[in-house]
């Protein structure tokens, strides 16, 4: 199956088009005909949410559009991913993020933008929300055995508790288990760099590519 | 106007709803909605625009989405909703003049027109940057001893005595305390005691603002910032620090600052946004004047094309239908050093200037480093007193001519420039040689340029 297929290429228009109710009843339909869940994945979903991703990159559209495909993408995944062998699924996902904007930090639109972006190029994603307690970061990249931990602070004031999360990493001796990567209007390069961060990213298509650099390098590939 | 009663009742007793449906069902689509219906388009060829009929249609439409959506408070999930009446109150009620600052030094902040000729109220400092303890009482001098600069917005301390400011821990209160202790010392040391403030920048919540209502710290003359949060959003801490600065009698200035490509859309729902934005403020915050800055979502800065093209419409728009007074922020991506950030300077002064606007600024490197000083606002405020000269058309011809000379290029790889102890000799105040070489040579361009730099 390919995107040529009538089905798969009208997965992917739904998923682009953020049609909730539309790519879940495709999906359906797929997986009726006999379709191979990790191919619907694959061919028809992953394409569909990467052409998202470079479109917003350009300002061809906007934040609820993204949100709105990424709504379509989860619920067609929540469809398609019991049926996908687990050695498979691993190929689908290139790495798991916890992401979120640090305690006392409510500012969260950008770390939004980061989070649909990181999806769009087809990491697990799992976004804590704004004001996230530092040991949140922690419990829940344990709880899903994520890959990085990133972090948004849009104020000089919180600041500091980004330090608290990588101090508290290190006290757990967990600081070599997960990648930080931090970012947001109060982070410099060289206040990432100088508080031991492994990656930063001035805007949203730098984080991703230094995710993917990061993940690469983690798994030796 | 309402009472803060019937506020803190509405945040009580507004529709629930949960913030992503506020945020997709509400905002997104109202506005998606209303951009459509007044067929309101962004036209990268006029970032100056001269076309009136677009910025009515950008304030109906805000108009339309402010009776529409009404604003969330995130602190209990509820929307606060105002009626037509309402709104019109705020718009008629709204002071078009202000005296700011005191005895000789105070400055009438009025609503600018389109292509006003009114010489424009500078005001200056490096607006949101965490300024370094260090250094911070000698970078304020740098622009209260420039006699353009009318009023001051300098960043804030994010560490005092080797603490970090926290948010939310009492060193909020004292780097607050501490700030505006430097800003009334540079003040007088300038011989301009009397100065506006626009100030409180070192603290986040509201514990900062509500630790410097007293004359040693923010004065009734004085004014502070309250942000809408993005968008169309308010909290319980924003509106702790609307309620209490008004009973103490100083100015509350809105905030607005939505990122283009978020929730309201691109440039175009982005201006609708604003005007919304504007007029809710003015009946949650009581706000007396209002900044615009509009935060691009790659770039960040007020200079690039597409914020800047908000910049021009907003300004137009409320300039033709409120008295709302407006500060245009002048944020670049290039710092205090280069001699790129000169290029973004003119380009967005121009623009705010010409629209109906003050310039607020110069806050280089997006706030992000010290690296600017008073000799880049002064040339702002050059630049700002030469651009009352223009029409819109000619404007429209010098900021593209410039933008070019750094857009998309430098904004993608800024020249960050350099601290400003480096920038300026600490002990003299005095920007150092090569620095007031580059500006000099800013100046001769833009004057070759048709720019009339005294």
């Amino acid at each position: 199956m390919s995107i040529e297929d009538e089905l798969c290429k009208k997965l992917y228009n739904a998923i682009m088009e953020g049609e909730v109710e539309l790519a879940e009843e495709t999906a359906k339909k797929l997986l009726d005909a006999g379709a191979d869940a990790y191919t619907i994945v694959k061919e028809c979903m992953i394409p569909a949410m990467k052409v998202v991703g470079d479109k917003f990159a350009k300002l061809e559209i906007f934040l609820p559009e993204v949100m709105m495909a990424a709504d379509a993408f989860e619920a067609c995944m929540k469809l398609i991913e019991p049926k996908i062998l687990a050695e498979k699924k691993k190929e689908l996902t290139i790495g798991k993020v916890v992401i979120g904007t640090i305690q006392g930090d409510i500012h969260d639109l950008g770390k939004n933008i980061v989070a649909l972006m990181l999806k769009a190029t087809g990491f697990e994603v799992y976004d804590l929300g704004r004001d996230v307690p530092v040991a949140d970061f922690i419990k829940k990249a344990k709880e899903v055995n994520a890959d990085i931990i990133a972090i948004s602070a849009l104020l000089s004031t919180s600041l500091p508790y980004v330090k608290d999360v990588i101090k508290l990493l290190k006290e757990l001796n967990l600081r070599d288990t997960y990648i930080l990567m931090v970012g947001g209007g109060a982070v410099t390069r060289e206040w990432a760099q100088e508080v031991g961060a492994d990656g930063y990213g001035e805007n949203a298509d730098e984080a991703v590519k230094i995710a993917l650099e990061l993940i690469k390098k983690k798994k030796g590939e | 106007m309402l009472s803060f009663y019937d506020i803190l009742r509405r945040t009580e007793e507004g529709k629930y709803m949960e913030e992503k449906e506020f945020d997709l069902k509400v905002i997104a689509k109202t506005t998606r909605r209303l951009v459509k219906e007044y067929d309101i388009r962004f036209n990268r060829e006029e970032v100056v625009t001269s076309d009136i009929s677009l910025a009515d249609d950008i304030f109906k439409a805000g108009f339309e989405l402010a009776l529409e959506s009404g604003i969330y408070c995130v602190s209990t999930r509820r929307v606060i909703k105002f009626t037509e009446e309402e709104l019109k109150e705020g718009l008629r009620t709204a002071p078009g003049e202000l005296i700011v600052g005191e005895g000789r030094d105070a400055r009438i902040l009025y609503a600018r027109k389109i292509e006003d000729q009114r010489p424009p109220i500078i005001m200056g400092g490096q607006a949101g940057a965490p300024i370094p303890e260090e250094f911070y009482y000698h970078m304020a001098l740098s622009y209260m001893q420039e006699p353009l600069i009318d009023t001051i917005n300098h960043g804030g301390l994010h560490k005092i005595k080797g603490v970090e400011v926290r948010t939310g821990s009492p060193a909020e209160a004292l780097a607050t305390i501490l700030e505006l202790r430097y800003l009334r010392e540079a003040a007088k040391a300038a011989g301009r005691p009397g100065i506006h403030l626009l100030a409180a920048e070192s603290s986040n919540t509201c514990i900062g603002d509500l630790a410097v209502q007293n004359p040693d710290g923010l004065r009734k003359t004085d004014a502070h910032l309250i942000a809408i949060l993005n968008d169309l959003k308010t909290d319980y801490d924003r509106l702790t620090k609307a309620f209490t600065f008004k009973i103490y009698g100083g100015f509350n200035v809105a905030l607005v600052d939505p990122v283009v490509g978020g929730f309201l859309g691109g440039p175009e729902g982005v201006a609708v946004g604003f005007i919304a934005s504007y007029l809710l403020s003015r009946l949650i915050y009581y706000s007396d004047y209002y900044i615009i800055h509009p935060i691009h979502p790659k770039y960040v800065s007020t200079s690039s094309l597409e914020t800047m093209w908000v910049l021009n419409i907003v300004g137009q728009a409320m300039a033709r239908h409120t008295n709302f007074i407006l500060m245009g922020d002048v944020w670049t991506s290039n710092g205090a050093g280069s001699y790129e950030v000169f290029y973004e300077i003119i380009a967005n002064t121009i623009t705010n200037v010409v629209t109906g606007s003050h310039p607020l600024g110069v806050s280089a490197t997006n706030g992000k480093y010290p690296n600017a000083s008073g000799l880049e606002t002064r040339f702002m405020a050059e630049v700002a007193h030469a651009a009352v000269k223009f029409k819109r058309s000619d404007a429209n011809e010098i900021v593209k001519t410039f933008l070019k000379k750094y857009y998309p290029d430098r904004m993608e790889k800024p020249n960050y420039g350099k601290p400003f102890p480096e920038l300026y000799d600490i002990e003299t105040i005095q920007p150092r040689k090569w620095w007031l070489e580059l500006y000099n040579k800013a100046k001769k361009e833009a004057i070759d340029h048709g720019i009339p730099l005294e």
